[in-house]
Parts: C-alpha cells; sequence; structure tokens
C-alpha cells in the first residue's frame, strides 16, 4: 500500500449525452504492479483509458501520471508510456519494421530497439511485410511491440489479447510478467476474459456501468470466485470448462506438429 | 520536435499512390493546352476535329505563349486549389482513415508540431508539383514553338505560377480545419470544392478583393480580366485566414476528443 501510483484517478467521470460512460472512477495503480481493469462490453474501459493517455477530455475528475496531472498540451510524460488502445493500427504503407522506426524516432529509443521488439512480439518473419497486408494477430503484435519499442515505464493496454491466437496469449502474458517483474514496468491492461487476468494481474479492479464496483488481488478474486461458484456450478459446467483446455492443448499440440 | 514530426511525415509517405497522383492530374494542364493549340493553329485541323475544335477555339485560346501561360496560371490557379486541398486532407485525413491518430496524439511530440510539419509536407508537396508544371510547359511551348516564348516570357510565367500556388496555399490551412474537424477527407474537399465555386461567384462582385477564395479567380482571370495588384486589404485577409487557420486546427487537435 504504501508504494507509490503510477496512475491515479479521482472522481473520472465522461458523459456522452445521457450516457455514462465512465462515473466518478477512482483508480490507483502502483509502481511496478500488473493491474487488470476488467469489465464488460461497453462498461467503459476504453473510454477510461482513453482519459488516461489524454485522448479525451473528462467532464469532471482528474487523471495523474507520474506524479504530476497528464496534459496533453506537454507530453513529455508519454514518452514513458507505451500504449495499445482498442483496434490495432499501423501506417499501413509502412512495412513492420518501419513503422517500428518510426515510432523509435519519434520517442527517441535506440536503434537497437527495433530489432529486440521484432524479436520479443515474434515478428521477425514478416518485418518486411507491409502493416497493410498483416493479419489480424500480426497488426496486434505489431501495436504491441510499438507499445514495448522505447522501453516504457508504465503499458496501457486496451485488451492486448484481441485477435491473438492461444499461444500468442500466452506469449503476451509472459512477456508482460516479465516486464513487470524484470523490469519494474507498470501494467494497466484491460480485458473482458477472466481467465486472462486471474493468470496475469497483481490486482483485479471490476468496473461495470462506468462505476469500479470491486478491487482485489488475484488471489482473493480465485478464493472469491471459487467460493462462490462452489454453490452455483454445475458438474457439465465443470466438464465443459475443462474440455476447453483440453481443446485448446490439443489444438497447440497439433499445428505445433504440423500435418501427419 | 519539429524535424522529427516533419521527417516522420516524409516518411509516412513512403510508397503512397497520393503524391504521384496529384502530380500526374496536374501535367495533364500543359498537355491539354498543347492540344488544343495545335489544333487551332490549322483551320483545316480544327475543322477535322470537330466538336474539340470548335471548343478549342471558343474558349479564346490562342496559340501563343502568352496565351498558353495565361491558361497554365488559370489551371494551376484554380484546379491546384483543388489538388492542393486535396493534399492537405490527405496528410491530415489519413490519420482518421487510417485510424493512427490515437498513435500520433499519444507521442511525446506537441500536437503543435504535427500541425506545423504537415503543412510544411504539403508545401513541399505543392511546390513540387507547381514546378515541374512549370518546366513541362517550358518543354511544350519548345516544342510547339510558340510564338512569344522569351525569357521574359518564361521568368514572368513562372512568377505567375508561384504566387497563384502562394496565394492558394495560405488557403490549405482552412482545409486542414475542416479535416481534423471532419475527422474524414470528404468535408475538406466538398468545403474546398464549394470555397472554389463560391470564390468565382464572389468573384464577380464588389466584394471579391475582400473574399478570400475570390483571390486567386481575380488573378487568374476566371472572372472577368486578370488583375495585375491587389489591395494590401486582400493580402491581410488572405494571412488571417492563413494564420487563423493554423491556429484553430491545432486548437481542435489539443481540445478536441479523439474517439476514432
Ligand atoms: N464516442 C462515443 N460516443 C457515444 N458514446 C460512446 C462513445 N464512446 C463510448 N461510448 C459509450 O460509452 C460506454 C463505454 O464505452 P467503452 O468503449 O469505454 O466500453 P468498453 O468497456 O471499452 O467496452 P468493450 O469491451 O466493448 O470494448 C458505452 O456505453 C459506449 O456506447
Ligand atoms: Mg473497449
Amino acid at each position: 500500500m504504501t508504494s507509490e501510483a503510477v496512475v491515479t484517478t479521482r472522481g473520472l467521470t465522461k458523459r456522452y449525452g445521457s450516457v455514462v460512460a465512465v462515473a466518478d472512477l477512482d483508480l490507483e495503480v502502483r509502481k511496478g504492479e500488473i493491474y487488470a481493469f476488467l469489465g464488460r462490453n461497453g462498461a467503459g474501459k476504453t473510454t477510461t483509458i482513453r482519459m488516461i493517455l489524454g485522448l479525451i477530455r473528462p467532464d469532471a475528475g482528474e487523471v495523474r501520471v507520474f506524479g504530476p496531472t497528464a496534459d496533453s498540451a506537454h507530453p513529455e510524460w508519454l514518452r514513458r508510456v507505451g500504449s495499445l488502445v482498442e483496434t490495432a493500427t499501423a501506417y499501413p504503407n509502412l512495412t513492420v519494421r518501419e513503422n517500428l522506426d518510426l515510432h523509435r524516432r519519434y520517442t527517441g529509443a535506440p536503434a537497437r530497439a527495433v530489432p529486440d521488439v521484432i524479436e520479443q512480439l515474434g515478428l521477425a518473419p514478416v518485418a518486411d511485410r507491409r502493416a497493410g497486408q498483416l493479419s489480424l494477430g500480426n497488426k496486434q503484435r505489431l501495436s504491441l511491440a510499438r507499445a514495448l519499442v522505447h522501453a516504457p515505464a508504465l503499458l496501457v493496454l486496451d485488451e492486448p489479447a484481441n485477435a491473438l491466437d492461444p499461444a500468442g496469449i500466452v506469449e503476451i502474458r509472459q512477456l508482460l510478467r516479465s516486464l513487470a517483474d524484470g523490469h519494474g514496468t507498470t501494467v494497466f491492461v484491460s480485458s473482458h476474459i477472466l481467465v486472462e487476468v486471474a493468470h496475469l494481474a497483481d490486482r483485479i479492479g471490476i468496473v461495470h456501468a462506468g462505476r469500479l464496483i470491486e478491487e482485489l488481488d488475484r488471489e482473493a478474486l480465485i478464493a472469491a470466485a471459487r467460493t462462490f461458484s462452489a454453490e452455483q456450478l454445475t458438474d457439465q459446467q465443470r466438464a465443459d470448462a475443462l474440455l476447453g483446455l483440453e481443446l485448446e492443448r490439443y489444438f497447440l499440440a497439433r499445428t505445433d506438429e504440423g500435418p501427419r | 520536435m519539429l524535424a522529427t514530426a516533419f521527417t516522420g511525415e516524409l516518411t509516412k509517405l513512403r510508397r503512397t499512390i497520393a503524391p504521384w497522383v496529384t502530380l500526374g492530374s496536374l501535367m495533364t494542364g500543359p498537355l491539354f493546352l498543347a492540344l488544343f493549340m495545335w489544333i487551332i493553329r490549322d483551320p483545316q485541323r480544327a475543322a477535322e476535329f470537330g466538336l474539340l475544335g470548335t471548343k478549342a477555339a471558343l474558349s479564346g485560346i490562342e496559340p501563343t505563349w502568352s496565351s498558353f501561360a495565361g491558361f497554365l496560371t488559370l489551371i494551376v490557379g484554380l484546379g491546384g486549389t483543388l489538388l492542393l486541398a486535396f493534399v492537405a486532407a490527405y496528410v491530415f485525413g489519413r490519420e482518421y482513415s487510417e485510424g493512427t491518430a490515437k498513435i500520433m496524439l499519444t507521442l511525446p511530440i506537441p500536437r503543435p508540431s504535427f500541425v506545423v510539419a504537415k503543412l510544411a509536407v504539403a508545401a513541399v508537396w505543392w511546390l513540387t508539383i507547381v514546378l515541374v508544371v512549370f518546366v513541362e510547359a517550358v518543354l511544350v511551348g519548345l516544342a510547339l514553338a510558340l510564338p512569344g516564348i522569351t525569357g521574359v516570357g518564361v521568368v514572368s510565367l513562372l512568377g505567375n505560377l508561384l504566387l497563384v500556388a502562394g496565394i492558394s496555399y495560405l488557403l490549405a490551412p482552412a482545409v486542414a480545419l475542416v479535416t481534423v474537424w471532419t475527422r474524414g477527407y470528404l468535408a475538406p474537399v466538398g468545403f474546398a470544392l464549394g470555397m472554389l465555386l463560391l470564390g468565382n461567384v464572389v468573384g464577380h462582385t464588389g466584394w471579391a478583393p475582400w473574399f478570400p477564395w475570390s483571390i486567386v479567380p481575380i488573378l487568374v482571370g476566371s472572372v472577368g480580366d486578370p488583375v495585375d495588384t491587389l489591395p494590401s486589404g486582400s493580402l491581410l485577409i488572405l494571412a488571417i485566414t492563413f494564420a487563423g487557420g493554423i491556429v484553430a486546427t491545432i486548437q481542435v487537435l489539443q481540445n478536441a476528443d479523439n474517439t476514432q
């Protein structure tokens, strides 16, 4: 509880007409932790992330990143932030490498950083392909690579697992874990996939209809879910859940092995 | 910052076809004029070409360098204004249509730098087109051996082209403003077309020197005989349109919500 806050929001509110996208949100993301922002479709995750990054202005409340108020008119602080908002995008006429190199120049990162993230995100086979021709999952990898090029102290990722296959999801999870553990990178990640978050996050905030309804650490979340589901789940549902895992394992093993 | 933003904008144009399309379309100007002149130079040929011949004769074109230069100035002044609007709409609008605005706006580079860099790229792009078309026009003039093609005549064409191109350029920030305001290409191109038409209508009235989009029409003679000098009030209006467009574009980028 004593460790330093990297992202703080106070009373953060955003309305779109009569829709309250984010309502009076108080968040605190601490240095070196992975904080998952969990919510259903339309809960206000992306809107919160846009406000943290200065892409939209709150109607009320404030955002602090690294201490001072996040101000888009003086964007120096963004040098220490890597982000991915909603859908993955890139300049389609530029190759993967050129897109990353452009970002490297903008953020003042060393030249070495580009081949490094290409390696890290498994983009080497498509490094010289134009971004416009990439598969969806590789576009997602490119966007994640861009978020990492300048070795940011804070990563703000909106549903980073989008479009990734099961192996890709595991890779990204491991990558984020190693950044948090090895480099003290703070990660704020939104998701609507519970399992994903349970494996990855140190703390989880559950957001619904723009409000933070619960905030707990991973162990507490898992324990709460166990107690709750012990009474709720039928044997059939347990079997289905297990089947999902079995199918995933088989699929990954078979695709590694190739045709037989 | 500005240098990084500028070279970044140049990189973003790599392998795009827009620069070639705009160059190619303005380069048809001297060729069409040359065709007309070649037709009307010989009454026999004009008769053979039927409608096209009549048109050429009706439009008041004479097979002389001064007529050629006058019409080319008109094409660059009016057609070019539209082309330049396309250039401005393209460099600003593609960030929205390609979904890269959120990348650009979360970089540690002040947003005004991007506005200035994009307008600078549009200026370089536009100037290049005009200079290429000028060289092309001189070559066409020499090839047709148009009477009156002298050093003085050639320099005077260059001066006139640069003047109308420069004035058209002062109107480009207004197009940029409409682009970032509406976050797309359609409105700015429609805006430019509308202003061009309106400018030609207003050009027939006493308001002509005071309406920014009428100033090129009165200079190139699309509304009455071309004028040689502008009242200093016109220059002031143009300067205000230019500076106001830049300031407003920066304001929109700085303050408008980016929810694309
Ligand atoms: N530009 C906008 N105009 C109007 N309403 C909006 C806008 N952006 C978001 N909203 C509304 O705000 C609410 C929160 O949207 P938001 O995109 O933040 O949800 P989310 O949690 O990211 O959902 P998802 O999981 O589907 O990505 C929704 O009701 C949405 O319809
Ligand atoms: Mg979302």
